[in-house]
């Protein structure tokens, strides 16, 4: 059983890496700092670590999916991160992606899930 | 708080220069975010700094995962011909300087202790050299194949683009070019430490000395051009190797190298300093010809038109070599 969760972990931590990514972006049509954001998705039941998401954010305004820009008038100063009009598109796009492949997976799944009942 | 600083820096340290500062001062936010939610505000403890510091993990790791990619100097792709041919270039050194130091010692054994200090030198140098150096060609060769890998990105790839199962004949057997750095090696490590064994040498009731060919004076100022040509040769050697099969592409490069190597030589080789100026004087001095004599006038003879004919014999040398690689490279 233990052999079992060592896997399921492993292709845990695949799955999530590209998903976050959608979920990260979904969330940037309002600005949000990097903290803010491991809250909101926290709040939603997308657990990410913030060693995770903070160098995610930044590779993602490096590729010109987000913009960002620094608030330096609250106690401490912040970066705030955005949608790019790029990003913009990606993510309209990433959506529908995400919808086939959800389809695609399920109709797989539950496909097998019949066989199964037919043999009982 | 001075332990968050560290934290700071042990993350930031292993980053480029340029995005130090900007992820530092994103980095204390966060960390101070994450210790207000912990604590719900002041005051704080250690223990509590500590444990937001756990969450966020080793800092190794946070710092490799702001660079992304890793970067190499050598990459997997190359590493295994790099460690193959610095297995060689050192072996060769050393074995070459050891093998030296025997031969002295056997010539002059009253001298073992100088020769076994020169040995310890010429290792203490050589060795570090010959490391870097192939360590540099690698690196030249990694970043060559970088660009040029950027170049072809954009590019959509054929099948009809895979190149053809080499024939036989343009096959580049793997000892071949190890034994070209060998030899390469070899002669460069005896030209660069004991060139002043390279000469005639003089047997009368036992070994009594060299009459060198070269000019002892002048001989550093040349050296770097030895190292040249040499360094080239075994950079040809290399792109064999690394190639595997005679194309146009290595045969335009190993002209390329074996021209530069030419100019060099004949830039050495025609400077009047190069050889020996008392090279016949001293022969008659240690007694192998008598001056006056037909034999004197024979090896004086030979003596000056060695430069001609060595010049002669490296070109065609050369020329030959670059003419084989084409001849190869055409063969389907």
């Amino acid at each position: 059983m233990t052999d079992a969760r060592e896997h399921l972990d492993k292709l845990m931590q695949e799955l999530r890496r590209g998903t976050i990514t959608i979920g990260v972006l979904s969330q940037l049509s309002e600005p949000q700092y990097g903290y803010s954001l491991v809250t909101l998705l926290g709040e939603k039941g997308i657990h990410v670590e913030p060693g995770t998401l903070y160098p995610l954010l930044r590779r993602l305004e490096k590729q010109g999916l987000l913009d960002s820009e620094w608030d330096t008038n609250e106690t401490r100063p912040r970066k705030y991160y955005l949608l790019s009009k790029t990003g913009k598109e990606v993510f309209d796009l990433l959506v529908v992606e995400w919808k086939n492949i959800v389809a695609s997976l399920d109709h797989v799944i539950g496909n097998e899930g019949d066989e199964g009942y037919g043999d009982d | 708080m001075e332990m968050i600083e560290r934290y700071i820096y042990a993350v930031t340290q292993k980053l480029p220069q340029a995005q130090r500062k900007d992820i530092a001062d994103e980095l204390r936010g966060l960390i101070e975010d994450m210790l207000e939610e912990r604590t719900g505000g002041y005051p704080r403890k250690e223990s509590e700094v500590e444990a937001v510091l756990l969450e966020l993990g080793n800092p190794r790791e946070l710092a490799e995962k702001y660079r992304g990619s890793k970067r190499y100097l050598i990459g997997p792709e190359l590493f295994d011909s790099y460690m193959l041919i610095l297995k060689i270039v050192l072996v060769v050194v050393a074995a070459s300087e050891g093998i030296s130091f025997i031969v002295q010692s056997i010539l002059e054994p009253f001298a073992i202790l100088d020769y076994f200090i020169d040995f310890i030198v010429s290792l203490v140098i050589g060795l570090p050299m010959a490391f870097g150096w192939t360590t540099f060609g690698f690196a030249m060769g990694e970043l060559a194949g970088g660009i040029k890998q950027k170049d072809l990105l954009g590019k959509e790839w054929n099948p009809s683009d895979l190149p053809p199962i080499p024939d036989e004949k343009r096959r580049i057997k793997r000892s071949e070019p190890i034994v070209g750095i060998t030899f390469y090696a070899i002669v460069l490590v005896f030209l660069a430490f004991s060139s002043e064994y390279i000469g005639v040498w003089v047997f009368k009731n036992g070994f009594t000395g060299v009459v060198p060919f070269l000019n002892e004076d002048t001989y550093g100022k040349y050296l770097l051009l030895i190292f040249l040509v040499f360094g080239f040769g075994i950079i040809k050697e290399c792109l064999k190797l690394v190639s595997g099969k005679w194309t146009y592409k290595l045969a335009i490069n190993t002209t390329i190298v074996n021209v530069v190597s030419m100019v060099a030589i004949l830039f050495m080789i025609n400077g009047p300093e190069f050889w020996n100026p008392t090279f016949m004087s001293e022969l008659v001095n240690a007694g192998v010809v008598e001056a006056g004599t037909e034999a004197y006038d024979v090896v004086a003879k030979i003596w000056e038109q060695t430069t001609f004919w060595m010049l002669i014999l490296l070109l065609i040398g050369l020329v030959w070599d670059a003419v084989d690689g084409f001849r190869r490279a055409r063969k389907k």
